[in-house]
């Protein structure tokens, strides 16, 4: 009875050691299936349809012809490779312009056989019209526009999720917006950072280091929302009026507060790579006479170098996926960024202002998952870098 | 599979809810909401057995979380789309709507900014991204900071089909996650513009004139929206599903009453009356 | 020459210290400007009522229980599995294999950003399961996101203790199991609370997980089961601060709210640091 206990405690606590991994597993397969089936997304909106006329020689659009068309940006059909013509654009809410409410019948009955009509007869329309009005007899030509393609997504330079007729889901500017946060919140941190390690390791006292090292730590533990709330009230109007700028929600606001969240981060690790140097090491440069900045940054740091560099790739890590910060302080524009002044958008605040908007199993719903999914990896793989330089670190100190 | 799942999820549910009073959940739209709450907070005073929970997010959110059924009443500052219709009726679901408040959006911009009337087409061009200086609309040789709300707002799409005539806003638009922030931030910022519902407006900013045919210039307010006048108009909504009604009737009725429109108006919403 | 040198690490050493100075001042600048703009607001009143006049008076008094609700549950989820796991990988896997790949999880696991709980939250809880957004739904994520938090420092506690103990307790005869409920855990006990306290940290600050699978805008009603929504400290923060009709009057309720979920947070972070510190003393060495 009491061996049957005991094998049965291990059993249970054996399963909740699965458990994280288990979790896991959960995570990938949901975020994987939900995102992958962006892909199995049309074009256009779900349910409707592009057509034209039948003596159109136009084929294939791409999502951003499609956008620019009905943006009026393209207005000729010889951008897209058709006849030098004039683009007319006609969307549902069109109709009566070319049809009166009458003739449409009390309950729309006829709205399928004028939509037939009205592209039959004028020959460079393109028409955005739901399938449901879309019958046998349709007499327009109806443009097969394909699915969306990884490419429109992973190279894809727009991101207007509720365009219509043809949503664009451009992973670059977010993507890009993400890292150039992230990668200035460390060039800020990473100086800071050191000097506080350094400090903290190598010349500050016990007690000092005693006092410091809870405070520091303590920042770790402030509230991502908390860091905005600051941001939104301190740090905006700080850089707007430094700079000179016409709006303070930039990638730099956004910077400046990711450095501070990163900060201990990279200080803890960074601290406890110092202390790893051998003390014989230290003694050994101090012996030759050199000073103790000497030895400092002449062989301290260069020894450690490794546990620098985890520092900075956990800190990068850490940056990357912080949301509510981010989404209050950087404007949220989503465009390739080219400065630290302009604001950005970057994909973890993407999620969070869209996903409550976004209707359940939809392709921008569907969208949203991938951007999950690319958070996830880069994670992942910031992860298994950490695990390799860990193990580099390891072997050195062998 | 799934349908299983959430058959179980649901029994669960049912056997450990132990409360018996029914919590109306009201969702969607953030140009209602302000409304909705505070009608809310004066609905609750009366009936102190009622339960009211208000959640923001859009009208986009609303309307999907009530074709989902995880919301009673959808607020919404646009009509329902045709799909979003469809959706709801291949869910068995046949929505009412009731339209509570009117609105007039107003487009914003700095006090400081000497210009005070647009016409559409410039504003159709600013927010494209066609004028992209106080200059070439009359003002001073300065930068224009266009701010916008999130893609989910009622107000996004009503602003993109009434003043840019479905045209896609700039990608480099400012977006905001609430309209309280875009208030914020045009306060703060010389060259900035952007659209709030009239409720919203107070000292901080200037609201615009607009003009539809290129002479008259309307100035968004209570009586210019209340005789139609004003071309900026939307209808605030509350929708709900007809199998639903006895839940959610009593609030939707107290909000139509008399008292309710009150709030409508000290709120600065158009009322109904 | 050498006075020279001397004088520039002299100069050097000052830089390196008045970065951190800079460094620890960003912290009591934050909290220093909180502490100032918000203390005003707190009162009595501010805790024990609930918001008003579109939240710009009244109090947060439903956000705090809201938070309460969520720290609760989601350490009901997190503690025993985190407690539990940890036991496993310190007292029992004899697999070295098997002890690295959950580590390698659980650490994978810590460094998930937590807007990809929310996503996972909302797909698992809250659509597939059909739970809605609620406390059950809002508490799993959570729960799972402070996971890592407990196995660590539970892991962490146990190793602490020398296996002198454990091997006398067998050697008198007590089996496993009994060696590690009467002796092992004991001991460990303190320690392992600090992970509790942590992760109680750091749930009351998270908002990302709790955007989509619990966060209620205005909730005047206080939860009656768990399938209820919740207002959040943190959710509350974001809205006060982005949202409403006018957001110069709902700065003050926003300081408040702030100052309130950071005195939380910091409080446990204390309170878990001087636990840490008054134990560590006892055995380790």
């Amino acid at each position: 009875m009491r061996r049957f206990i005991e094998k049965s405690v291990e059993k249970v606590l054996m399963a909740s050691g699965a458990i994280t991994s288990l979790t896991i597993l959960l995570i990938v397969v949901f975020l994987f299936r939900q995102g992958a089936g962006l892909f199995r997304n049309s074009v256009v909106e779900e349910n409707y349809s592009l057509a034209v006329n039948k003596t159109n020689p136009v084929e294939k659009l791409t999502p951003e012809e499609i956008k620019n068309i009905f943006d009026r940006e393209i207005v000729n059909w010889a951008q897209v490779g058709g006849l030098n013509e004039d683009i007319s654009v006609f969307r549902l809410n069109d109709i009566t312009s070319y049809v009166s409410e009458e003739a449409l019948g009390e309950e729309m009955q006829f709205l399928s056989h004028h939509l037939s009509e009205i592209v039959d007869t004028h020959p460079h329309i393109i028409a955005f019209i739901p399938n449901e009005y879309i019958r046998k007899d349709f007499k327009g030509k109806v443009l097969d526009v394909g699915k969306i393609t990884p490419s429109d997504f992973f190279a894809g330079k727009e991101w207007f999720p509720t365009a219509q007729p043809a949503p664009l889901f451009g992973l670059l500017p977010l993507l890009l917006g993400t890292l150039w946060v992230s990668f200035a919140a460390i060039l800020f941190a990473l100086p800071f950072g050191l000097a506080v390690a350094i400090y903290l390791a190598e010349l500050a006292s016990t007690r000092t280091r005693a006092v410091l090292k809870p405070v520091i730590e303590l920042l770790a533990g402030i509230p991502s929302v908390i860091y905005g709330f600051f941001g939104l009230v301190v740090v905006v109007p700080l850089i707007q009026k430094t700079f000179d700028l016409p709006v303070g929600e930039t990638a730099l606001a956004g910077s400046v507060i990711l450095a501070v969240m990163a900060m201990p981060t990279i200080i803890t690790i960074a601290e406890d790579a110092i202390r790893t140097v051998p003390r014989a090491t230290k003694e050994a440069s101090l012996a030759l006479g050199a000073s103790q900045m000497q030895t400092i940054f002449k062989v301290i740091l260069p020894y450690c170098v490794s546990g620098i560099m985890a520092a900075v790739v956990l800190g990068i890590g850490r940056a990357v996926g912080e949301t509510m910060a981010v989404l209050m302080v950087t404007g949220n524009s989503a465009i390739i960024p080219t400065t630290l002044l302009e604001p950005v958008r970057t994909i973890p605040a993407t999620i969070a202002a869209e996903l409550g908007e976004a209707p359940t199993g939809g392709a921008h719903y569907e969208a949203l998952f991938m951007l999950g999914v690319i958070l996830f990896l880069i994670t992942l793989f910031i992860s298994i870098l950490i695990e390799i330089i860990s193990a580099k670190q390891i072997k050195q100190q062998q | 599979m799934r349908q299983n799942i959430q058959k179980l999820g649901l029994i669960v549910l049912l056997g450990m809810s132990a409360s018996g009073l029914f919590a109306q959940k009201i969702k969607g739209s953030d140009s209602v909401l302000p409304l909705a709450q505070k009608e809310a907070e004066n609905y609750l005073k009366k009936n102190k057995q009622a339960s009211v929970i208000i959640t923001g997010g859009g009208s986009g959110v609303g309307i999907s979380a009530l074709i989902e059924g995880t919301t009673d009443v959808a607020m919404s500052s646009r009509k329902m789309k045709t799909e979003e219709k469809m959706k709801l009726r291949n869910a068995g679901k046949t929505p009412v709507e009731t339209v509570i408040a009117w609105d007039a959006l107003a487009v914003i911009v700095n006090p400081k900014n000497p210009v005070s009337k647009l016409t559409r087409e410039q504003l159709e061009a600013i927010f494209t991204g066609k004028i992209t200086n106080w200059q070439q609309v009359g003002g001073p040789n300065q930068k224009i900071v266009v701010y916008s709300r999130e893609t989910s707002s009622g107000t996004y799409e009503f602003f993109k089909e009434s003043i840019l005539k479905n045209k896609n806003y700039m990608s480099s638009v400012l977006s905001m996650p609430a309209t309280g922030a875009i208030i914020q931030s045009v306060s703060q910022t010389p060259g900035a513009i952007g659209y709030v519902g009239m409720a919203y407006l107070n000292k901080d900013v200037k609201a615009l004139k607009i003009s539809y045919d290129g002479k008259t210039y309307i100035e968004p307010s209570y009586a210019n929206a209340k005789n139609k006048s004003y071309p900026v108009l939307r209808p605030l909504l509350l929708y709900y599903t007809k199998n639903n009604e006895q839940n959610v009737k009593p609030f939707i009725d107290y909000v139509l009453s008399a008292e309710g429109q009150r709030t409508v108006k000290e709120i600065g919403y158009i009322d109904t009356l | 020459m050498k006075n020279l040198k001397q004088q520039k690490q002299a100069a050097v050493f000052w830089i390196l210290r008045i970065m951190t100075w800079l460094v620890v001042g960003i912290l009591f600048w934050i909290l220093g400007f909180l502490l100032v703009k918000g203390m005003g607001v707190l009162s009595w009143e501010f805790i024990t009522t609930a918001p008003k006049n579109e939240m710009t008076s009244g109090g947060i008094f439903p956000a705090i229980v809201g938070t309460l609700c969520l720290v609760t549950g989601s350490m009901l989820v997190a503690f025993p599995i985190g407690v539990m796991s940890g036991i496993y990988l310190n007292e029992y896997a004899r697999n070295g294999w098997t002890v690295r790949f959950i580590r390698i999880m659980t650490n994978n696991l810590s460094s998930i950003p937590s807007i990809v709980f929310g996503l996972f939250g909302m797909a698992l809880f809250v659509n597939t399961l059909g739970f809605g957004d609620s406390i059950l739904a809002g508490s799993l994520t959570l729960g799972l996101l402070v996971l890592p938090i407990v196995i660590r420092t539970t892991e962490e506690s146990l190793k602490a203790i020398p296996d002198t103990f454990r091997n006398g307790s067998r050697a008198l005869g007590a089996s496993q199991l009994q060696t590690i409920y009467k002796v092992v855990l004991p001991i460990a006990f303190p320690n392992i609370m600090t992970g509790l306290i942590l992760s109680i940290g750091r749930v009351s600050g998270e908002t990302a997980p709790i955007l989509f699978t619990v966060a209620a805008y205005f909730l005047p009603k206080l939860p009656t089961s768990i399938f209820d929504q919740v207002m959040a400290l943190p959710y509350h923060l974001y809205v006060l601060a982005t949202s409403g009709t006018d957001l110069e009057a709902a700065r003050p309720m926003a300081y408040g709210t702030a100052l309130v979920l950071i005195l939380i947070v910091l409080l446990m972070n204390i309170i878990a640091g001087i636990i840490r510190s008054l134990t560590s003393k006892d055995y380790v060495k």
